[in-house]
């Protein structure tokens, strides 16, 4: 029933969507002679439009609110022009359910974007919705001032997920929150001033993390106190290839010729999120954490959108690299979308802010706490990042060999369910192909796949769903994004 | 005899008190004839709560301490020599886990406005969750739109744009960010003992010791704080005003980016501003160009009773707004409210809040607007309050412990003092009636920079029968000594 009812919405709003494509979805009404009509002029040999979503068994309930019209004019005027939104006709999202989301008409979209890689184990995922219910009626908020478990046995679960003597967890509220903490972490314990963070990266939107982040896209213009922004290990468009010693080199040149000789730190995602799913040249953390920790600094890993098992074939982002860092952030998809962040230090650092007051009023709450900790057990017990690796090397695969065929595909990178799409219009130049990436990412979301998007030039396409996302749903996926750039 | 007492207290908390106020004292009064009667009539008097709360089978308070000496910060400290495990909330009542009730008096902070597990706001949080939890504003959905609408709604002049955050030290560091942006200036100025947030901007504009690192904090200038009770000029805000425009024009390119502070200082220790300081220092900011940025994070929400915001009680309208705490009843989440022509310096680059705005936290927001509107918590915070405080009043004229009793609605501060004349903080005697009063069942809270001062924040769906509570047991308490 519920699958008859996506195929009628389907055919409905295809039927009706004549502006960017024109196929049939349904499987039985001829589609394989009505695409070789439409699409033989385009030269292009290509397979059937995917026909549908996989299937899923879920009814989402009716949708009597405002319209997306109603919202976009209070959103106008009450929420300021600088608030952004995604699509021309912007998506008015009422309902989710694992990796799937649905709009004001119940039809169902494919989400590969994770409310930006946050929903971990799934819209609504019954376990953690439950413990987020269970405590909600039992006690929300009363700080840290009184005892309560749930911080405890979530901070314990935490930081058995950690290596080395990481155990010392801090609770706060977002990943601007936690990466503000780790930088006055290091200053304090270190001495020093100097920050380093990578070109490209992204940190946070607070005015420090601003400092730390590195795309001018959110860089307002105010004072950052000491920071060194160092040249990118990117494996595509960096200068070094992926020669993980030059870029290092750099590090080391600032470090001798910016700074007094001594830092406070240094910080980096393992793949860089906003700046467009690009992963670090392999060895480079490692060298760069050996001269960071010899100029007096200590080592930051934002593990805010690769940790809890994303990557696959680790549980950590760092571990891919094989470091050990002294402080870890983390955010996003630690509470599959509860506002909570953390960060996860040695004791020996930890004792440094000992010496004030630190306290935040919202971090640790039980609600959160339990829903935390819902969330480590789902990621364990359904082994979703055995999952992601699974999944991940097929997403992968695929994209490859679309990248064989489309000439547009300038990159194909990350692991597991953390992956890049980066578009050119030359091979060789690598020039941002920013135009058609908006065209292909509007066509994706007729098609009912809903990407992120990202890189300076915003020509990077971010695949990052819930860690449910099936090889049916990444088939779908590919299928749609052949389709939309055989289009093109 | 004291078997005896504790059982029948525990009958009496694992029922639902059904039993008439009669009855219940003939009771204790069999039980109970000697000195302790003070202490039986005292718990006698605890309002009476029809909510039995489900047994604790979790961890102790012994084996939670443990895990948290173990992961949890070093610098975490607790209330109370042996802390209490909070495990239940109902409205203006916390439970711990032998399922003993006691008087929140300090809301978790002045931040559970409506009440422990208020049923409307559970509602909406749970029926949210249930449906969307996170998409993020890339995506339209009416939660954020509606609850935007209700809060502009309830501010004065132009401020009606809304940026969602999720602490008060996000909002306050958002506010400033955008004060300094649209200025061009650096310069800010904050009150000697506010509390503002602990990242790098607010940690600037917080000025107590106890809070502040080591570390860099560039462009804020403190200011004489004008407090009545141990400010240099006393009641005279006019007086404190000057100090601002001294700071501009000595400290300062004589242009600054803003001026922010709490209408009352929380964590300074309920610290009214004097009458007649904010109008003019407003003017004096507004002269350099400057923008004026009232922190509402505690103030906020109906607390002060006679105004839905602090600021209100001052005669003044920012520029700038920001809250938290009471906004969602314990749900994280902050607010910068400001102009339309001020929230235009944004859209210079992208500024954006992953989890801020996500229809949960806005869905709570709205029910707790709601829940304020509905149950006119205003007026009784206003009511309760006005009572609560003439009769800490009574209780400063009756003992020379109590230095000050300041404050409006239902956000109230107790001074304790050894000397009344000099003025010395009485810090052990804070600490030890504070002990005392939680044995008694009633749960305050501290601040003030000696910690001497207690701080009375409840839910704003406090009795009266609760407030007299509250200061019998600090009577007694108080007597005792």
């Amino acid at each position: 029933m519920a699958m008859m009812l996506q195929r009628k919405l389907l055919r409905r709003t295809f039927g009706e969507g004549k502006a960017i494509l024109n196929f049939n979805s349904n499987p039985v009404l001829s589609p394989c002679t009505s695409f070789s009509t439409v699409t033989s002029a385009a030269a292009t040999p290509f397979h059937n439009a995917p026909r549908q979503l996989p299937p899923f068994d879920y009814q989402p309930k009716p949708y009597n609110g405002p319209s997306a019209d109603q919202i976009l004019e209070k959103r106008k005027k009450f929420l300021g022009p600088s608030l952004f939104y995604y699509y021309q006709k912007p998506l008015n999202i009422v309902e989710g359910k694992m990796q799937y989301l649905y709009d004001e008409n119940g039809r169902r979209y494919l989400d590969a974007f994770a409310g930006i890689v946050t929903v971990s184990c799934g819209h609504c995922h019954p376990e953690v919705l439950n413990a987020i219910t269970e405590q909600n009626k039992l006690l929300q908020h009363a700080t840290t001032i009184y005892l309560h478990h749930a911080i405890a046995d979530f901070a314990e679960a935490l930081a058995s997920k950690m290596p080395g003597n990481l155990k010392v967890v801090y609770f706060v509220n977002s990943g601007s929150e936690a990466n503000e903490l780790a930088m006055l972490m290091a200053r304090l314990y270190s001495g020093n001033l100097g920050m380093i963070s990578l070109r490209n990266a992204y940190h946070g939107g607070s005015s420090s993390t601003i400092g730390l982040t590195a795309l001018n896209t959110w860089k307002y213009p105010i004072p950052e106190g000491e920071i060194h922004h160092v040249i990118n290990p990117d494996p595509f468009r960096g200068v070094f290839g992926s020669d993980a010693t030059r870029y290092a080199k750099d590090v080391q040149d600032h470090i001798e010729y910016g700074t007094s000789g001594k830092v406070a730190g240094f910080i980096a995602e393992t793949i860089q999120g906003v700046g467009g799913a690009v992963e670090l040249a392999p060895g480079y953390l490692k060298q760069v954490y050996d001269i960071v920790h010899k100029a007096g600094g200590v080592c930051i890993a934002d593990e805010v959108q690769t940790g809890f098992g994303r990557t696959g074939s680790h549980y950590w982002g760092f571990e891919t690299q094989g470091v050990i860092p002294d402080i870890v952030t983390m955010a996003k998809g630690i509470g599959n979308g509860l506002p909570l962040g953390a960060v996860v230090t040695t004791p020996e650092i930890a004792n440094v802010m000992a010496q004030k007051i630190q306290f935040n009023t919202f971090g640790g709450n039980p609600v959160c706490s339990a829903g935390g900790l819902a969330v480590l057990r789902v990621i364990d017990k359904e082994k979703r990042q055995a999952h992601c690796a699974d999944v991940g090397s097929h997403l992968i695969g695929r994209l490859r060999s679309l990248q064989d065929k489309h000439d547009i595909i300038g990159d194909v990178r990350g692991r597991g369910l953390m992956v890049g799409v980066e578009l050119v219009t030359d091979r060789k130049e690598k020039t941002p192909a920013k135009a058609k990436t908006a065209i292909l990412f509007e066509n994706m979301r007729e098609l009912g796949v809903l990407l992120g998007k990202g890189g300076l030039h915003g020509n990077v396409f971010r695949i990052k769903p819930p860690m449910c996302f099936t090889k049916d749903d990444a088939d779908y996926l590919v299928d749609a994004l052949d389709y939309a750039m055989s289009k093109l | 005899m004291m078997h005896r007492f504790i059982s029948v207290r525990r009958l009496f908390s694992e029922t639902k008190c059904s039993l008439p106020c009669q009855l219940r004292r003939r009771c204790f009064s069999q039980v109970a004839r000697n000195e302790i009667d003070n202490r039986d009539d005292l718990v006698r008097k605890m309002p009476p709560f029809d909510y039995s709360p489900p047994p604790y089978t979790g961890p102790s308070a012994d084996e939670i301490l443990s895990k948290r000496k173990e992961y949890l910060s070093p610098s975490m400290f607790y209330f109370y020599t042996k802390p209490l495990n909070i495990v239940d909330g109902r409205m203006q009542y916390l439970f711990d886990d032998k399922g003993r009730r006691y008087l929140d008096a300090f809301g978790g902070i002045a931040t559970v406005c409506c009440g422990h597990c208020h049923p409307d706001v559970v509602e909406a949080i749970v029926n949210q969750t249930k449906r969307l939890q996170h998409s993020t504003v890339l995506y339209l959905n009416h939660a954020i739109a509606d609850f935007a609408e209700a809060l502009a709604n309830k501010l004065p002049g132009n401020l009606k744009v809304v940026f969602f955050t999720n602490s008060g030290t996000e909002a306050n560091e958002l506010a400033m960010m955008i004060a300094r942006l649209y200025t061009g200036c650096h310069d800010i100025i904050s009150l000697r003992n506010a509390y503002h947030g602990n990242a790098a901007a607010t940690m600037g504009a917080t000025a107590q010791s106890n809070w502040k690192f080591n570390v860099v904090q560039s462009g804020v200038h403190h200011a004489l704080n004008p407090d009545p009770y141990r400010g240099v000029f006393g009641s005279d805000g006019e007086k404190y005003a000057k100090d601002v425009q001294d700071l501009i024009q000595f400290g300062t390119s004589g242009n600054v980016a803003g001026f922010v502070s709490e209408a009352i200082q929380g964590v300074g220790g309920i610290i009214e501003l004097a009458p007649g300081y904010l109008p003019a220092v407003y003017s004096t900011i507004k002269k350099a160009g400057g923008l004026c940025i009232a922190d509402e994070v505690q103030a906020g929400f109906a607390r002060t009773g006679s105004h839905f915001w602090g600021f209100e009680n001052h005669g003044v309208v920012p520029d700038i707004v920001t809250m938290a705490k009471g906004i969602g009843n314990g749900i994280p989440l902050g607010a910068v409210v400001t102009t339309p022509e001020i929230a235009e310096v944004l859209t210079r680059r992208s500024y954006f809040n992953t989890f801020g705005g996500n229809p949960v936290c806005t869905s709570g927001g709205l029910a707790v607007l709601k829940v304020i509107e509905k149950e006119k918590l205003q007026e009784n915070a206003f009511v309760v309050g006005t009572s609560l405080k003439e009769r800490l009043t009574a209780l400063k004229n009756k003992y020379d412990l109590i230095g000050d009793v300041r404050g409006r609605g239902l956000m109230l501060g107790v001074e304790l003092v050894t000397d009344q004349k000099v003025k010395t903080p009485a810090k052990l005697e804070t600490i030890h009636v504070m002990d005392q009063m939680k044995e008694l069942g009633v749960l305050v809270g501290k601040g003030g920079f000696y910690g001497n001062v207690f701080r009375i924040t409840p839910p704003l769906c406090f009795t009266k029968e609760d407030a007299d509570f509250l200061v019998d047991a600090m009577d007694y308490t108080m007597e005792k000594m």
